[in-house]
């Protein structure tokens, strides 16, 4: 706004010395520079709401896990706390909600429902959006770790592989597949502005799980299971 | 002059300052727009890499499992995730009607076309009341039947089979009316033929009679677009290389109607024994034709040279004039064990003449999950429900999210000016806000004030159910509801249906699903005339003299006009006696009815129906129980004692191929294959009385448009050199569809940027030449005078 004073206005009077054409022009160019703020401003409204949204996530998430039931994060959210992902490495943290509705998505990463907990047998998939939670997606690297705290209090441990990118539809991500897998994804590429269908996934594998009590309930790579051709080929509907 | 000087220097001193500082901005302001501009044009490179993949979403010839709308066998495909139909050879459809019961046997026969093993999927969709007990499987020479079992138990049994690289086939309920058969272990070239047998209960409304088939072929083998696969170099995000460069060669072959006629015959004889004389009998959408047995039955089969249209099959039938039952009860003996089935159509003359008078209130629900097309849809719908109401009529709007309004102080006469004001509120709300749907429902249901004498209290609930505390709503409806019956009507493409068909069962009302925009108009309409038209409510049913029976459904819903009650029953004795009588209420007048169980005549099937509809209602009382465990283990008991696949129970086939005596070759391409007793897969192989054998598939000749569909689908498979990999593959097609996860956060700062630039630039821009301009004009003017 500065800048447009003293463009306006370089000396006392200036209304009165322009002319009839120069008032209107003026008027068009005060405009466009109000649309200009107000698109910055919603950019940058999406990005402070996601960060801060955050904050009384963390809050409702840590009064889940200590057994306080269901608290909405505030009183007009409309989903529930799912999980605490973490990439100990990068310092990034992130409270997971549940069913990734475009509406979850804006405040945090969103664990897809029609997918297995994280730790359970399968594939879960988390989503995020890759300019604000999952910004640091990118950065993982092989055989990084990725701590996962879940609602019912278990700590589970995942060792991150490589990324790949594929269509949305074709994602090739089977949540019925053997073993316990976590799989991470957004957007792709990572630093275009437009909505796209190609998709980032990075998949991470179950390497421990530490109860509620805090002793090592199992032990569960995939190699135990993978023997036997066991998971269900096509059941997603 | 001295002084003069001094001015116009320090003005023209001051003067080129501000030139200077203009002069800065206008290059920061270009600085800041090129690069933007940039930014802009970096991240546009990426679209058409987006335009391309997305044409190629849904290749021809390439299928999903939730698109078929008739019997298909799927294989994995070598697009992730998509699956092609396995060349269909002939399908046989025999429908016998007895009484109430429909006894469906589907026999299908496929072709695997390719070069290796695959894992295939039989998908089958069915009416949503039908109870699937049987299923036969011929994988090229070996026969398997399947067994019921509790799921996870089946399952297991058909993953070590497929892990030992036995043939076998599961059959799982996917949905109430999706049914899936995972067939293990499909060698090259070989044929597999499926039957399976289900049961269904005849539709009845106002004297006429139905059934339905689904037929709907999904659109196959069209030409094919151009197709591209983008693969994504990593490091550069860009798509460098087709892998499959020979892709678009394989065009597949398009049929037309006739020829898929010819290539994929479906032969469907009905066998319709009404139980009472028949009259008209009709197929909507099918050439038939129509056979007398006797007064009472009748035998339909397709034309033979007849193009099956694109439609499911219908048939319908009444009964000759004057003598249509109101009034019929069956029953089965199984086990000790008597099962009854009754239905009663309401006299007409019980109808009140006039519409009743009607207190509606609609809860909408504006919550910020209904944001997008949900909200415009419910503000659609309710607009319409609005406007429908006659003046006699008395209504109220409540809107929640996690806040509520209440519109009217209490309900209000559907004047026009009431209407509009109603409407013009609906239209002005937006999806914002969390769910609190108690407060709400609360206030539908208690603070509306008592019902006028002989008015019908309806609560119309709009909402996409997205919930966690269904069962303190289920209880809020049983316990305040009194006399009001509660509509639900699910909004957007996924709402909560379990919450809202339950719901409507608790508030005895019904569940309309609205999918799309488009079903607005079609769904609403029909939901108007339930309401405006109930004939009669609190139906129940009462045995007198006999031991009280396990009754379903339970509770018996309201009749709209022309329907009959239909009821099925469990009774504890194995020749019971005793009356059974059901009693309800048309209007203010008291109807009751009396049937002799002695009298019942005998049908089969009755045991099936009764345990289908007791699941039904097993499942609907879910919210009372406190542990899921226990609903599962009921559903199971029932299921297993029924032989039943259900939610909890899935069919497992079991290798029963009759041993080959010893010394016989072990293959011979013109050695036809022993059935086992009891089988019937003559009909599919062409060649009627051959029941008993069937000819080995090399031995027969395949018509040349079945060759030719037969590569193309070949060359879309995924097909695995062994057995162990084939089942690999097929799990590779189940996959995850990822959400959008992209903002245009960043995209609305650059604009805003670029347009603040873009003002400041032209706004500078114009200051620094705006004195030379106007000197120039000024200077031109003075010419112009001299």
């Amino acid at each position: 706004m500065s800048l447009d004073n003293r463009l306006q206005e370089p000396r006392p009077g200036l209304l009165s010395r322009l002319s009839a054409g120069e008032t209107v022009l003026g008027a068009l160019l005060l405009l466009i520079i109000l649309v200009g703020l107000m698109l910055v401003g919603k950019g940058a409204y999406m990005k402070v709401k996601a960060e801060l949204s955050q904050v009384l996530l963390e809050r409702a998430f840590d009064a889940r896990l200590a057994g306080d039931g269901h608290v909405r994060p505030w009183p007009w959210a409309d989903f529930d706390t799912e999980a605490r992902i973490s990439a100990p490495r990068l310092g990034q943290s992130a409270i997971v909600l549940k069913g990734a509705s475009g509406e979850a998505l804006a405040f945090g990463p969103a664990w897809l429902v029609n997918t297995p907990q994280p730790g359970d047998p399968g594939t879960a998939v988390i989503a995020a959006h890759r300019d604000t939670h999952f910004r640091w997606l990118k950065d993982v690297r092989p055989g990084d770790l990725l701590e996962v705290t879940r609602a019912d209090g278990a700590k589970l441990t995942f060792r991150a592989g490589e990324g790949r990118v594929a269509p949305w539809d074709r994602s090739g991500i089977n949540a019925q597949a053997i073993g316990r897998h976590l799989v991470l994804a957004t957007c792709f590429p990572f630093d275009a502005t437009e909505h796209g269908p190609l998709r980032y996934i990075l998949s991470a594998e179950l390497i421990g799980d530490t109860g509620p009590d805090g002793t090592i309930a199992r032990l569960s790579g995939s190699d135990g299971l993978t023997t036997l051709a066991a998971a269900a080929a096509v059941k997603s509907f | 002059m001295f002084l003069d000087d001094l001015l116009t220097e320090r003005a023209q001193r001051r003067r080129a300052s501000h030139r200077m500082g203009l002069v800065l901005v206008a290059l920061l302001a270009c600085i800041v727009m090129v690069g933007g501009l940039a930014t802009k044009s970096r991240a546009e490179t990426a679209v058409p890499t987006v335009a391309e993949t997305t044409s190629v979403t849904e290749p021809a010839g390439y299928v999903r499992p939730n698109d078929m709308g008739t019997g298909a066998l799927l294989f994995p495909s070598r697009e992730p995730g998509y699956f092609v139909e396995a060349p269909r050879l002939s399908t046989d459809v025999a429908i016998d009607v007895s009484g109430p019961v429909i006894r469906t046997r589907v026999t299908q026969r496929f072709l695997n076309p390719s070069k290796g093993w695959v894992e295939g999927t039989y998908v089958f969709p069915l009416p949503e009341d039908s109870a699937v007990d049987t299923l036969k499987m011929q994988i090229g020479e070996r026969f398997i039947a399947g067994e019921i079992k509790p799921r996870e138990e089946a399952r297991q049994v058909y993953e070590q089979a497929k892990a030992e690289g036995k043939k076998a086939a599961l059959l799982e309920q996917q949905r109430p009316n999706i049914f899936t058969n995972q067939v293990a272990n499909i060698g090259p070239g070989e044929t597999i033929v499926v039957q399976i047998e289900y049961q269904s209960a005849t539709k009845q409304s106002d004297g006429l009679y139905s059934l339905r088939f689904p037929m709907v072929v999904a659109p196959r083998y069209n030409p094919a677009p151009v197709v591209q696969t983008v693969d994504i170099d990593r490091a550069s995000g860009y798509a460098v290389s087709d892998p499959v460069p020979d892709r678009d060669k394989i065009t597949p072959p398009v049929l037309d109607p006739k020829t898929n006629a010819k290539v994929n015959p479906v032969t469907l004889t009905v066998t319709l024994g009404a139980g009472f004389p028949l009259g008209e009998v009709k197929s909507a959408f099918h050439e038939v034709n129509v056979e007398t047995v006797d007064p009472a039955t009748r035998r339909i089969t397709l034309k033979a040279e007849s193009v099956p249209a694109d439609k499911d099959f219908e048939l319908t039938w009444r009964a000759e004039a004057g003598k249509s039952p109101y009034a019929g009860l069956f029953r089965e003996t199984v086990d000790g064990k008597t099962y009854l089935m009754a239905f009663v159509t309401p006299p007409v003359g019980t109808e009140s003449p006039v519409k009743p008078k009607r207190e509606i209130v609609f809860v909408i629900d504006n919550s910020g999950s209904m944001s997008g097309p949900s909200i415009e849809q419910a503000r659609d719908s309710l607009a319409l429900a609005i406007s429908r109401l006659s003046p006699e009529d008395r209504f109220n709007v409540i809107r929640f999210d996690d806040t509520m309004t209440v519109h009217f102080p209490q309900l209000v006469a559907a004047t026009p000016d009431n209407r509009e004001n109603a409407i013009a509120f609906v239209r002005s709300l937006t999806a914002e806000g969390g769910t609190e749907m108690l407060p709400a429902l609360q206030a539908a249901l208690r603070t509306q004030g008592p019902v006028a004498a002989g008015a019908l209290r309806q609560v119309v609930f709009l909402t996409d159910g997205a919930i966690g505390n269904e069962e303190q709503l289920f209880t809020e409806i049983s316990a305040h509801r009194g006399d009001a019956r509660v509509f639900t009507v699910g909004i957007g493409s996924a709402p909560n249906t379990y919450f809202m068909t339950k719901a409507a069962e608790v508030g005895r009302g019904t569940f309309t699903l609205i999918g799309s925009e488009s079903q607005v108009a079609e769904r609403m309409g029909a939901l108007f005339q339930k309401l405006e038209q109930p004939a009669m409510t609190d139906i129940a049913a009462t045995f007198d003299g006999a031991a009280a029976g396990d009754i379903t459904p339970n509770p018996m819903p309201d009749l709209y006009r022309g329907e009959p009650v239909t009821l099925t029953a469990e009774l504890a004795s194995a020749a019971p006696t005793g009356k059974l009588q059901i009693t309800g209420r048309a209007g203010d007048q008291p109807w009751r009815v009396e049937m002799d169980i002695a009298k019942a005549s005998d049908g089969s099937g009755i045991a099936k129906l009764w345990a289908r509809r007791k699941i039904d209602d097993l499942e609907a009382s879910a919210y009372a129980l406190p542990d899921p465990a226990v609903l599962d283990k009921k559903i199971e008991t029932v299921a297993l004692a029924h032989h039943l696949v259900s939610r909890v129970t899935s069919l497992v086939a079991v290798d029963i191929t009759p041993s080959r005596p010893a010394g016989a070759p072990i293959t011979s391409t013109d050695v036809p294959l022993n059935l086992p007793a009891g089988w019937d897969f003559g009909k599919v192989y062409g060649e009627p009385g051959s029941t008993g054998t069937v000819p080995m598939q090399k031995a027969m000749a395949l018509p040349a448009p079945v060759i030719e569909m037969a590569e193309a689908v070949a060359s879309k498979m995924q097909a695995a050199p062994t057995a162990r990999a084939a089942s690999l593959l097929a799990e590779q097609s189940a996959e995850v569809a990822l959400p959008q996860t992209a903002t245009l956060a960043d995209r609305h700062i650059l604009m805003g940027l670029m347009l603040i630039a873009f003002a400041i630039m032209v706004g500078a821009g114009y200051a620094f030449l705006r004195d030379d301009l106007a000197r120039y004009i000024g200077a031109n003017r003075t010419g112009g005078r001299a």
